[in-house]
């Protein structure tokens, strides 16, 4: 035992040191407290009393959205709010009794709100009127000393350039709801907070992270009575405190081309229906129109819960976006699929043949060809011109639904083409398993009948019309539908481009798509076709009608005039189209609800869609179709006069990128209709 | 045969008394930061910590009446129990919600890792009183009193808990310098650790990795912003003054301006209330009891014994400073608890169970 004890004894130098250390360590920390208590003792003191540090959110600019040109579809303008912060409230009637008076409220009103929220921290903010006058605004704030703890708030709202030209396309923004708060910070990882604005449909709601940038908050020295004296910035009183900057959002070009989009749009009004325009080599939807719409402004000036109510009651459902959301029996504009089926399969080829007497008997039961009186002697190319159901049924005959399901699943129906926007919707082309799965019944051949007119269970999105009639005219490529060119910073900087992509290639017999293309083209551009009222104009559609029942009728009121029907019984009429014929550029897919015949109601939307486009993109070639509708070419003529005098297709409305090779933006944006927010100048 | 009436006059009181004066100023303080202006669910904090500081001076006083020598057998034995609560820690945790650092029996819920600190003070002092003790310490003779630090230490860092994970590294080389580190391997420790980190923070970490860094040391502080609490706590301890505003006259606290007010930032409220004057008066009890510690060290005659008592002088001492000095803004803030202030029953009963083994060695010394 003795020698442990000298052991310890030896190690008493370093118990020496370490008390030091612990000396000097709390003569440290008391000089630390000296320096807080004594030193800045007073200035602390009355800082705690009478001043209070305000973390301020900085709201990040939204991004803002462009058309393909660059022109502003969307940005963003300030708005207003009236607010109290309740732990400033003083001589609390009297101060609410002129609030009231001021923003034309009650003073219950008012009352009721802060009450609402009266469980919540005092320094927290209370709305008390949205989206107040800017005469409002100035008499807050001379009158301040009247109004302890009234204050403005400034948020961002969006403005759209078109209005409601383009709401399903570009969405809109609304005031994020306090119970989703935490589900949406799971799903997006992102701190999301009260009062922030979410994009809630279309492009806004798609791309929502990428356009809403980051907040960033500035902190404030407040009095006692919550008005703001200064910003803070890091200096030796408030070392450790970082304000941070808002990021601002990025922007986001898109393949939409605003004449185009117009020009859908005012061919619609008064209708309720959707159109598509879509680039036949990439996939890039030039417009995407559908009717009837809504404001998407009116969700981000406060009004937005009557305004949200007003159009769910509303029985038209202007909330959905019909070119995606929504799908439609195609109809007759599903003619030229089964001829490809049929064509490609060898149930019928040129030379075949069918008389059609105005009716087709299977089984016991007649079905009717549109044509009471009958087609005549019809072929391949007749029954596509003049859209002989019975010729067809012929085929639907002897076709396999299944053989029919593989060929309208490599044109892009029935799926979703993967269009980044959301609620996407498949459409549907049934085959003989999805019949059984689904109600446990074998497929009748008689169903087959009616799918090869495009009615029966056959039902397609006007987006997959359009790539449809895209594939078709660039004979064999499906290509992924985009809307989005690129996104890119505010300096100018391409963050992200977006490539056409290749859903997938096929061939299918040269053959086969010359008879589709004579027959498409005849359907227009001679005498008998069923849309050659369409004729001229320059612009040389292919294309084909369709009337798609509502709902069944009996064979005797098919015949009655669509017209006098009720309307929500009327036949929707639909229309799809490439063009030109001789060198397709662009395609269209268009369905008027309720508009009782393709080339009457929908033809002359496709026809103002394809009209904008050729005027602005290709002037020059517009002339030589002039000419060769002028000369009455057939469409044999007008092949052997493109191969002989070729003229080559330029756009030549500048589509360009404003950018150089490192990615920079060279020159500004045009701005058409700016509404008063400038971009740039670049760096 | 000892008779009760001796035992009780050789008892040591010196550490509980100071312990329970600090606990005192501590519950009415506690008391203060929950009740100045009305604040609903945290009312009844002080009555849960009464109970623990009753159940933790219970158990402290049972364990001070444990001969020391039983705590040098039970050194490995509680060693290995801690690292088995760890390793269950990791892994019912894992299955819950995020990271967790409790474990509940019964209705109790507890954290292993207090009870680490206080098997890693004894499985060290065991070694380093048997291994060589009249040795001085270099690189070789670190090896295993590392690894059996680093072991629980990595565990407790994954929790995640940064803050108590370097607080044992502390503790470890606190017990280690005592017990004659040699001061060239000091310096190369030194000066490699600077190095390393220096290099390591400017060239292998970005931006976000360094950001990545500071939220992993405290989560739920960086959520809030951690530049506004410490100028609040700043503001809390500055407007003190010299004398003070008085009981349950805080006002950053009241507001709750400063979060946190009754676990880690418990000092600033009491800064806040009581002043300079206060927090002299706080501090000497705690230098009082550090002093009273150490002195006991170099009087016991056991070597084991002394070294526990500087890993447990080691314990309370950067739980004090670590604390204070994050309160006050001298160091970045870390979650660590102001020992037997802050509101919070396992480390009430870690330093009950602290006081109880420190009174036995002093008890124990008695005796010759």
């Amino acid at each position: 035992m003795f020698g442990e004890d000298d052991l310890v004894k030896s190690h008493q130098e370093r118990a020496d040191i370490i008390l030091n250390i612990i000396v000097v360590c709390f003569a440290i920390l008391l000089a630390r407290l000296w320096y807080l208590q004594i030193y800045h003792g007073k200035m602390f003191f009355n800082y705690s009393l009478e001043n209070r540090l305000r973390k301020d959110v900085v709201r990040a600019p939204r991004g803002m959205i462009f058309s393909r040109n660059n022109v502003l579809l969307t940005h963003n303008v300030p708005r207003f709010d009236a607010i109290i912060t309740p732990q400033y409230l003083e001589g609390d009637d009297e101060t609410i009794g002129y609030l009231s008076k001021i923003l034309e409220l009650t003073p219950d009103s008012i009352f009721k709100t802060l009450k609402k929220y009266q469980g919540q921290a005092k320094y927290i903010p209370v709305v008390v009127k949205k989206n107040i006058s800017r005469r409002e605004v100035a008499i807050i704030e001379t009158e301040s000393s009247k109004l302890p703890g009234v204050s403005v708030e400034t948020f961002i709202s969006r403005e759209y350039t078109d209005k409601d030209t383009g709401a399903h396309l570009l969405g809109y923004i609304s005031e994020i709801s306090q119970e989703k708060i935490p589900r949406l910070r799971d799903r997006d990882k992102y701190d999301y907070k009260q009062g922030d604005f979410i994009g809630q449909a279309g492009i806004e709601q798609q791309y929502d992270l990428e356009i809403r940038g980051q907040d960033g908050y500035q902190f404030m020295e407040v009095d006692a009575r919550g008005r703001a004296r200064r910003h803070v910035s890091s200096d030796e009183l408030y070392s450790g405190i970082d304000n941070k900057a808002a990021e601002p959002g990025k922007n986001v070009r898109l393949t939409i081309d605003r004449d185009v989009q117009l020009a859908a749009y005012h061919a619609l009004d008064g209708r309720d229906g959707a159109a598509v325009a879509v680039d036949v080599e990439s996939g890039e939807i030039i417009a995407m129109v559908s009717r009837p719409a809504y404001d998407p402004a009116n969700f981000s000036t406060g009004l937005s819960s009557n305004y949200w109510g007003l159009l769910t009651m509303d029985e038209k459902r202007p909330l959905r976006d019909r070119t995606i959301q929504d799908h439609y029996s195609p109809g007759s504009t599903f003619k030229p699929l089964t001829a490809i089926a049929a064509l490609e399969t060898g149930i019928v080829d040129e030379k075949t043949q069918v008389v059609c007497n105005g009716g087709y008997r299977m089984g016991g039961r007649v079905f009717h060809c549109w044509k009471k009186e009958g087609h005549g002697v019809v072929d391949v190319v007749k029954a596509v011109r003049e859209s002989c159901d019975v010729f067809f049924y012929s085929i639907g005959n002897k076709i396999d639904i299944d053989v029919l399901y593989k060929y309208a699943t490599l044109f892009g129906m029935g799926q979703r083409l993967g269009i980044i926007l959301p609620r996407e919707t498949s459409g549907l082309i049934p085959n003989k398993k999805w019949k059984k799965d689904r109600t446990g019944v074998e497929w009748q051949k008689g169903e087959t009948l009616s799918c090869v007119i495009g009615q029966s269970f056959i039902n397609v999105t006007p987006l997959q019309l359009a790539m449809f009639y895209a594939t078709m005219a660039n004979e064999g490529k499906l290509w992924r539908p985009h809307v989005v060119k690129e996104v890119f910073s505010n300096s100018g900087q391409v963050l992200k481009r977006v490539q056409p992509e290749l859903i997938h290639k096929f061939q299918l017999k040269p053959k086969t798509m010359a008879i589709i293309k004579q027959g498409l083209f005849d359907v227009v551009n001679t005498q008998g076709g069923t849309a050659s009222s369409l004729r001229g104009a320059g612009i040389q559609m292919a294309a084909k009608t369709g009337t798609a029942q509502v709902i069944g009728f009996s064979a005797d009121k098919i015949f009655n005039k669509c017209e006098n029907q009720e309307y929500k019984y009327r036949n929707n009429g639909l229309f799809a189209a490439y063009a030109p014929a001789g060198n397709p550029k662009i395609a269209v897919g268009v369905v008027v609800e309720h508009g009782c015949h393709g080339g009457t109601a929908a033809g002359p939307v496709a026809k103002a869609m394809v009209a904008a486009y050729m005027n602005k993109y290709y002037p020059t070639y517009q002339k030589k179709i002039v000419d060769q509708e002028t000369a009455k070419m057939t469409w044999t003529q007008i092949q052997e006069d493109n191969r002989a005098n070729p003229v080559p297709m330029v756009p030549e409305t500048d589509t360009k990128d404003y950018y150089d090779e490192a990615g920079k933006l060279v020159r500004n944006f045009t701005l058409e209709k700016g509404g008063g927010t400038q971009v740039g100048p670049v760096e | 045969m000892i008779n009760f009436r001796e035992e009780l006059k050789r008892y040591d009181y010196s550490f509980f008394g100071i312990c329970t004066a600090i606990f005192v100023i501590g519950i009415l303080n506690l008391y203060s930061a929950t009740h100045s202006q009305g604040i609903g669910p945290e009312e009844g904090l002080y009555k849960t910590q009464i109970i623990w500081f009753i159940l933790s001076w219970i158990v402290g006083i049972v364990v001070s009446l444990i001969q020391p020598k039983n705590f040098f057998r039970l050194a490995y034995p509680a060693y290995l129990i801690s690292v088995i609560l760890l390793i269950m820690v990791l892994v019912v945790g894992h299955s819950a919600l995020g990271g967790q650092r409790w474990i509940g029996i019964g209705a109790l819920k507890f954290q292993p890792s207090e009870i680490t600190k206080i098997a890693m003070v004894l499985v060290l002092s065991r070694w380093y009183s048997k291994a060589a003790p009249e040795q001085e310490i270099g690189f070789r003779e670190l090896i295993i009193p590392f690894l059996i630090t680093v072991i629980p230490a990595l565990m407790i860092i994954i929790q995640p808990d940064l803050g108590t994970g370097l607080l044992v590294m502390l503790v470890f080389f606190i017990i280690t310098f005592y017990r004659k580190l040699k001061w060239k391997t000091i310096t190369i420790i030194a000066v490699f650790a600077m190095l390393g980190a220096t290099v390591v923070y400017n060239f292998g970490l970005r931006e976000y990795q360094k950001k990545r860094i500071t939220t992993f040391i405290d989560p739920e502080f960086d959520a809030k912003g951690s530049g506004y609490n410490a100028i609040q706590s700043k503001i809390a301890i500055g407007s003190g003054q010299f004398f003070g505003k008085g009981f349950r006259r805080s006002s950053q606290g009241a507001l709750n301006y400063l979060p946190e007010n009754h676990t880690d930032f418990i000092f600033a409220i009491f800064n806040e209330e009581h002043g300079f004057v206060g927090s002299v008066f706080l501090i000497s009890l705690y230098i009082a009891l550090f002093y009273r510690l150490l002195w006991l060290a170099s009087n016991v005659n056991k070597m084991f014994d002394s070294v526990v008592v500087v890993g447990i002088l080691a314990i309370f001492f950067c739980h004090t400073m670590i604390n204070m000095g994050m309160v006050s803004g001298l160091m970045p803030i870390v979650g660590v608890p102001l020992p037997l202030m802050s509101y919070g029953g396992s480390n009430l009963l870690t330093f009950g169970i602290c006081c109880g083994i420190v009174t036995s060695i002093s008890n124990a010394r008695n005796l010759f």
